[in-house]
């Protein structure tokens, strides 16, 4: 890598630094419950966002079926817990690595596919991961998994009314996972996805290569996501395949990623600080009207937001990082 | 008067002004969908609530209900109701979310909700941990109270209350006409309201010897039930006992018209079929369909507040009340008269007194024998009613001492 | 059992005509600039309420109402295009999500619309002139919306076959072939993509007319038929029309069989997984030409 490259990655790691820094001290002055509540689903979607963008933006495999792995994650977490008793702390893994596996299994016959038949395929792999769940009795079919709370404990990540917990590891998942999609954007994987958006020929005559780190990005894509559901759901107390497994969340995950700059470090936070608060505080301020209001802001929201900067808003953080943009056509 | 001592009275009076506003109302939450896909239910609600709220709090004619004098709660000086209306969006998690929101901005102390079971449980999680009153109107799932939670109250029966309801109709009806039902096919779509239900209806039809033909679980708002009505119709049971929500009610029933299949009864789990916009778009179609209620509009004899009650919610809404609505304003009535006998806003004091509650039924504008909670919050008085529909409207036909009609029995 | 079946075959032959319509719509607008079209099912919903409400006002049958609702519906697509769609694809950046995005948020906009403008009620046209009405014939009963509903969606296909053949239709085969070298040979484009919006609306549109007839209405009814749309035109092949009325009959029909010979919740699955089988052996589905 040239100079001017290391400078810009060591530069991006400083500015994630900061932001950390900035994140961990954000919810101390606020104790509006509400607020605080806000920030951590902030958070949790940010980190979803760049778990999908990990696939979906640098390597331009544009998923829109990723809840099945978030709610895969939340399953499995939750049940470990509910019926075995093993923590989430360490459910969250297992999570990860079946949701991440999942991914595999679904990538394999899947990344053959191009452009538009790889976007819907996924919806329907998505589809029918919901109709499964919600048919199979063993993971409690369409009654969900209900989580009892058993008193406050960082082992069980149960806290009784505190969010600060809850903020805490929300922030150390997002932070984990831009940390894993600031090492893909400078490693070898990243420089060879970026040729092949570029250059169709050199796609063909890596091939293999090609293939096999597509099956890495989302075997990484998927755990990370899987462990964005084992959070969410115990966050939550309750998770059913209407909640986390239905296609809108889907498009939900990935709705931050694209508006904030596709294959962009910093493009699914961004995304995700605007749109998350956007919906929800349309909902709880809006909504209660009944009138449809909120949705038509936030569907507003989102085409402006697309066409005024197809980019993605982290071009408005100046100049020289719109030319750093990848282009991205579904692959 | 020198300036010290005027501002000193200025303060004192605004802070007397603001205790006195703070004890002039009493805030209370309601969580519903009131936007997407359970809209049209979540915006009834918010009505029937509100016309419970209006019915305590203002000047009128007195009305034969608890409360039903107006004024306010006489309990804590007049004070009266500020109703916070929160969209859950049917999600458990946007509902666990207004329920923490509507407890700590809003200052609510009691939360009524909420249609569907999955955000019962969530809202009432929330309840338990900041320690406010959960009401649950219309949750018919039979987990919920069985989890241990010392916040909850459920006013409305369940599923397995219900379900009793229609086998024991059924062989009330058999014993009266002499024409017992024989068998059954179970209609149930994938959510959670179709499988408890179905899961109740298959034990209680095996215990009473009632042979299940038929066992259709089907997919919620499908494009299309045509294959589903040619199964039921091939088994061509005695009763047909669907548990759908209203769109799916539409178009089951239409679909097996389209067939050319007139069922020999049907009855229905309430939700959907219950339902104006069922009976409007099924049309003739809806005529001899029995379903379980928890209201009976038609009792006004041993049930006077049903018709002044009725007549203001549908000057507010447009229709009559139905099942879910006499649910949720007595939800929010059984609640009020609560805090109203504690005489305090303090959640504990609205417990102990929701605890205490034994309402007898005349109070009521349900049927029930009135409301009183057993050690899980569950109301153990709110006896079920079997209703048919005749000439687009539904009349109760069980328990036969209630009953506005006999029951159309064809099987 | 067979009486059953044969019934369900029928009832899916019925309902893939309308799968396929709806499809067609979708599919002729993919094929034509690559555009995932979001907002179909909404396009949808909002035909079926023009209905409604046209038919609540003046009590005019849904059958006559098929040609004023297509022409609303193609000036709606040609609006949505040039409003939206031709901005979309005008962006440097990004063309293909920006797309789908643009699309999706329009379907959450048009869906609060709806409920903002009639309410979340559901809404059903009580009395046609079809409504009701069922024939019998040989052992099968025929629901006479639904047959109306095949027949119209045949005859649009016809008319959708006719267009392709006019000079129209090749210019938006030519475009579709290669939108970038079109210029060349003095075809605006532009107009093609702004007419090709509309037609697709005006499809979908028909299908909405018909399906309004004998389903409900509500803000949320586009997202039923939503993801079967589709499925349907990936499996046809993306831009091609052919494909669009075979793999609409064939869904139509895996869905109604599906549904009897296994369990009805399932009956998705069942489609969604020979969806899958198909694409594993031709990747472009059964007559993709991109």
């Amino acid at each position: 890598m040239d100079n001017a490259i290391l400078r810009r990655r060591r530069r991006e790691l400083w500015t994630g630094l900061v932001v950390l820094l900035v994140l961990i001290l954000l919810p101390l002055p606020i104790h509006d419950v509400y607020t605080r509540n806000l920030i951590i689903i902030t958070l949790l979607f940010a980190g979803l966002a760049q778990a999908w963008n990990i696939l979906g933006g640098y390597c331009g495999q544009i998923s829109l079926g990723h809840a099945l792995y978030f709610g895969v994650g939340g399953y499995v977490s939750s049940l470990l817990y509910v019926r075995l008793g093993i923590p989430p702390t360490l459910g969250m893994f297992a999570a990860g690595l079946v949701a991440g596996a999942l991914a595999l299994v679904v990538g394999w016959p899947c990344f053959r596919l191009s452009g538009h038949y790889y976007a819907i395929a996924t919806v329907v792999v998505g589809e029918i991961g919901y109709l499964l769940f919600l048919n199979w009795d063993f993971v409690g079919g369409a009654t969900g998994v209900y989580i009892p709370f058993n008193g406050d404990s960082w082992v069980t990540l149960q806290f009784r009314t505190q969010k600060l917990p809850y903020h805490y590891v929300a922030l150390a998942f997002v932070a984990v996972t831009w940390l894993a999609a600031w090492v893909i954007e400078g490693s070898r994987w990243g420089f060879s996805w970026r040729a092949v958006k570029d250059d169709v020929v050199a796609a063909r005559s890596l091939g293999v290569r090609i293939f096999r780190s597509k099956m890495a990005a989302a075997a990484i894509s998927g755990f990370f996501t899987g462990v964005g559901g084992a959070i969410y759901a115990q966050y939550v107390g309750y998770i059913d395949p209407d909640s986390v497994l239905a296609g809108n969340f889907s498009i939900l995950i990935a709705l931050p990623a694209v508006l904030g700059g596709v294959g962009t470090l910093w493009g699914p936070i961004i995304g995700a600080a605007l749109l998350t608060p956007l919906s929800e505080l349309s909902r709880s301020y809006l909504g209660g009207s009944g009138s449809g209001v909120d949705l038509m802001l936030y569907g507003g929201i989102i085409v402006v937001v697309a066409l005024a900067r197809p980019q993605g808003l982290v071009s408005l953080l100046g100049p020289r990082r719109r030319k750093e943009v990848p282009d991205v056509r579904p692959a | 008067m020198d300036r010290r001592t005027l501002l000193m009275a200025a303060g004192a009076l605004t802070l007397a002004g603001r205790a006195a506003r703070a004890a002039e109302e009493v805030v209370i939450g309601a969580v519903y969908p009131l936007t997407g896909n359970g809209a049209s239910v979540g915006l009834d609600a918010k009505a029937a609530i509100e016309t419970a709220a209006e019915l305590i709090n203002g000047t009128h004619a007195p009305v034969a209900t608890l409360l039903g004098k107006g004024g306010g709660l006489a309990g804590l000086g007049g004070a009266k109701i500020r109703l916070v209306f929160a969209d859950s969006q049917n999600d458990p998690q946007k509902a666990r979310a207004e329920a923490e929101r509507i407890i700590t901005q809003e200052k609510a102390i009691a939360i009524v909700g909420s249609y569907t079971s999955a955000t019962g449980a969530t809202i009432s999680q929330v309840t338990e941990r900041y320690e406010v009153p959960y009401i649950s109107a219309d949750n018919s799932s039979p987990s919920l109270n069985l989890r241990g939670l010392k916040w909850f109250f459920r006013t409305t029966p369940h599923d397995i209350m219900y379900t009793q309801g229609t086998f024991d109709f059924f062989a009330d009806v058999g014993k009266k006409t002499g024409k017992p039902v024989k068998t059954v096919a179970l209609f149930y779509e994938d959510s959670i309201f179709g499988t408890d239900s179905s899961n109740v209806q298959r034990k209680l039809a095996e215990a009473a010897g009632i042979k299940v033909v038929a066992d259709i679980k089907y997919r919620a708002s499908s494009p299309s039930l045509s294959s589903e009505a040619q199964s039921l119709k091939a088994a061509d049971a005695d009763v047909i006992m669907p548990s759908s929500y209203t769109s799916d009610a539409i178009l089951i029933m239409k679909s097996m018209a389209e067939i050319g299949y007139k069922p020999k009864a049907v009855m229905a789990q309430g939700a959907g079929f219950q339902e104006t916009a069922f009976l409007t778009a099924a049309g003739p179609l809806a005529n001899g369909v029995m379903s379980r209620s928890s209201f009976a509009l038609d009792a006004g004899k041993t049930r006077p507040a049903i018709d002044p009650v009725n007549a203001l919610y549908k000057a507010k809404n447009n229709k009559d009340m139905n099942d879910n609505t006499s649910r949720e304003f007595t939800a929010l009535m059984v609640l009020a008269d609560a805090i109203n006998r504690a005489g305090s806003a303090k959640p504990t004091d609205i417990q102990a007194a929701l605890k205490a509650t034994n309402i007898p039924g005349d109070q009521l504008i349900m049927p029930w024998k009135g409301v009183k909670f057993d050690e899980t919050g569950q109301n153990i008085l709110c006896n079920p009613v079997i209703q048919q529909v005749f000439d687009g409207t539904y009349k109760t036909i069980w328990p036969f001492d209630l009953a506005a009609e006999a029951p159309v029995w064809n099987i | 059992m067979t009486e059953t079946l044969l019934q369900a075959a029928m009832s899916g032959l019925l309902m893939g005509l309308l799968y396929a319509l709806v499809a067609a719509g979708l599919s002729l607008i993919f094929g034509l600039m690559d555009v995932v079209n979001f907002a179909h099912g909404e396009m949808m919903m909002l035909a079926m309420y023009a209905t409604f409400v046209i038919w609540q006002a003046t009590g005019l049958d849904p059958l006559l109402q098929i040609p004023i609702v297509a022409v609303v519906m193609f000036a709606l697509g040609v609006a949505v295009y040039r409003g939206l769609i031709a901005r979309a694809l005008s962006v440097q950046f990004n063309t293909g999500m920006v797309q789908i995005f643009v699309t999706f948020g329009l379907a959450i906009f048009l869906r609060g619309a709806a409920q903002l403008v009639f309410g979340g009620e559901f809404k059903s046209i009580t009395s046609s002139w079809l409504s009701g009405r069922t024939v019998h014939l040989a052992g099968i009963y025929l629901p006479l919306p639904q047959v109306a509903a095949g027949l119209v969606c045949l005859l649009a296909f016809a008319a959708l076959l006719l267009i392709s053949r006019t000079e129209f239709g090749r210019a938006l085969e030519a475009t579709r072939e290669d939108r970038d070298a079109v210029a060349l040979i003095g075809i605006d484009r532009d107009r093609i993509f702004a007419l090709g919006w509309g037609l697709g609306a005006a499809a979908v549109g028909i299908a909405g007319v018909m399906l309004a007839s004998f389903y409900y209405v509500s803000p949320n009814v586009g997202a039923n038929f939503a993801v079967i749309a589709y499925v349907t035109v990936a499996l046809g092949g993306f831009g091609s029309l052919a494909g669009a009325l075979v793999a609409g009959l064939l869904i139509g029909e895996i869905e109604a069989l599906t549904a009897v010979v296994l369990e009805p919740s399932l009956k998705q699955v069942g489609v969604f997984a020979v969806y899958l089988l198909v694409l594993m052996v031709r990747p472009r589905g059964l007559f993709g030409k991109l």
